[in-house]
């Protein structure tokens, strides 16, 4: 007689004790609910990436046990900041090239599950309420459904602070909005709405604050009696417009290589923002994203009294 | 990756800690900053003797170990001074630097320190120092400019042992790594990790208690 492993399953992914994720189950339309809560800074730090990993190894260990994976965030005003700026500080300042590569590829690990979460069977659903910034946008975009509540704000600052996102981001806005738009998010470092997002393909859907959770029911249960046809749709997608394992991997490991090459400069403004997000988290108005804004500002600033552009420096 | 990795959650409990946060954010009221500092004080005051334990035990096949606890022995040198300097800038003098008394969790961390580097294994010391140099690198610069702000300090009067230290380390922590990528014995391994959970744990607690 077989007896079945108490800690596989549903009560096995259900029971597992989590720091920094709330699961709930929705049995009716097999649904994983993961809502990500990395107090008091909301990034991807090396233990939330554990955890999420271990979610999403949970799920394809237990082939057919997961219909719809939807991922929100529990910190309100917050989806997510993107990388964790001190671990990122801390090996910079050490060159640990190879933490870097290796703190890039958890992120790809991620990202790679959720491109081919499809042919496991699993449809994926985002929510976002609040503020998402570099590797938290590059973490949304591959999945399936994007939705945004319209105060939502997002973007990739990295190049504020001589980096680039190295974690999927050229990749899947190059699939979804095209090489011009890409080049102007990746490049500029702005901030776009919600609602911009939507204009750009990479939000599918946006809806008033407030509004997210019932637009996140309707998706759900509007996909799932044709769910089996819109897995196999989507695998056809990426076949038409793949990207492969490899190159989010080289791209990181470039990630990783400029990384190494950050000036004190750049590193005060990476800790700027940094700065900026322990602000928001002591319930002040202004955050990360008016720390952008401002170093936007400061450089603007720089260009007009210097008259030297991006652009007039290269021609 | 293995130190990072397994000691990242502890980095991140000191630096989201609260009293941590508010002060990198927003600095500290001069007493409170008066009260990090003496037993900041205590803590540099005790580094090269934990060093000079360590070194005193470690073995030959370690050799560069050794030498590089000599190396920064002597560029830590007198620099408790420094913090000295900084409590008088601050209205703490010498009389009242020498009558305190170091709080529970400054003596449990220096007491480990000792303890880890003579009677369990004198890697652990890489621990110790492994977290001070994380804590005046990545956070150090933003704190010093925090306090300055808040106390309105001039230059660095006051911030010059926090401060310079920002940068220094940022040199040493080039270092510490091309040291820590040549401990391969499991032993040592374990006990770097342990000290530098330990020491993350404690230095929380001091901040939590000022």
């Amino acid at each position: 007689m077989n007896v079945p492993d108490p800690q596989s399953g549903l009560p096995g992914l259900l029971a597992r004790p989590y720091r920094f994720l709330r699961l709930e189950w929705t049995s009716d339309l097999s649904l994983l609910r993961v809502r990500t809560c990395v107090t008091p800074i909301q990034c991807f730090s090396l233990a939330g990436i554990a955890e999420m990993q271990r979610v999403l190894d949970d799920i394809s260990l237990n082939p057919g046990l997961v219909r719809h994976l939807v991922v929100s965030s529990d910190v309100t005003g917050v989806f997510n900041f993107g990388g964790d700026l001190s671990l990122f500080s801390l090996l910079v300042r050490a060159q640990d090239a190879e933490s870097l590569r290796l703190y890039g590829r958890k992120c790809i690990d991620m990202v790679w599950w959720l491109e081919t979460a499809a042919q496991r069977g699993v449809h994926t659903t985002v929510l976002v309420q609040g503020d998402t910034l570099g590797g938290g946008l590059e973490s949304v975009m591959p999945f399936h459904k994007v939705i945004f509540e319209r105060s939502a704000q997002a973007g990739f600052p990295e190049v504020l602070f001589n980096l680039f996102p190295g974690m999927g981001a050229w990749h899947y806005t190059i699939r979804k909005a095209g090489f011009a738009v890409a080049n102007d998010m990746v490049l500029s470092g702005k901030l776009y709405t919600a609602e911009q997002l939507y204009r750009r393909s990479l939000v599918d859907l946006v809806v008033d604050d407030g509004r997210g959770e019932a637009a996140l029911d309707h998706v759900v249960r509007s996909i799932d009696p044709r769910l089996r046809g819109t897995l196999v749709a989507l695998q056809g997608q990426r076949l038409a417009a793949p990207i492969t394992y490899q190159s989010l991997a080289e791209t990181v490991d470039l990630w990783a290589q400029a990384a190494l090459s950050l000036t004190t400069r750049d590193l005060r403004l990476m800790e700027r923002l940094a700065r900026a997000q322990v602000r928001k988290v002591g319930g002040a108005e202004e955050g990360a994203l008016h720390e952008i804004k401002r170093i936007e500002l400061d450089t603007a600033w720089g260009e007009e009294r210097t008259g030297i552009t991006e652009w007039t420096t290269l021609s | 990756m293995a130190l990072v990795e397994s000691t990242d959650q502890a980095r991140r409990d000191f630096e989201t800690h609260p009293v941590a946060l508010a002060a990198v954010a927003d600095g500290l009221s001069v007493e409170r900053y008066r009260k990090l500092l003496l037993e900041l004080y205590q803590i540099v005051w005790h580094f090269n003797p934990i060093c000079a334990a360590a070194a005193s035990r470690v073995q030959d096949t370690h050799r560069e170990l050794r030498y590089f606890l000599y190396e920064h022995m002597a560029e830590e040198s007198g620099h408790e001074q420094w913090v000295g300097n900084d409590l008088d800038a601050i209205g703490v003098g010498e009389a009242a630097l020498l009558q305190h008394r170091p709080s529970p969790s400054t003596l449990a961390l220096i007491g480990y320190n000792y303890w880890g580097a003579e009677r369990r294994n004198p890697c652990s010391v890489l621990g110790m120092m492994y977290v001070l140099e994380v804590i005046a690198s990545v956070y150090g610069g933003a704190f010093a400019s925090a306090v300055r702000e808040s106390l309105l300090l001039v230059g660095d009067r006051g911030v010059s042992f926090i401060g310079s230290h920002a940068t220094l380390d940022t040199e040493h922590m080039v270092q510490l790594r091309k040291i820590l990528v040549t401990i391969e014995d499991a032993g040592a391994r374990d006990a770097i990790i342990e000290s530098t959970l330990v020491n993350f744990e404690f230095v929380t607690r001091i901040f939590a208690a000022i």
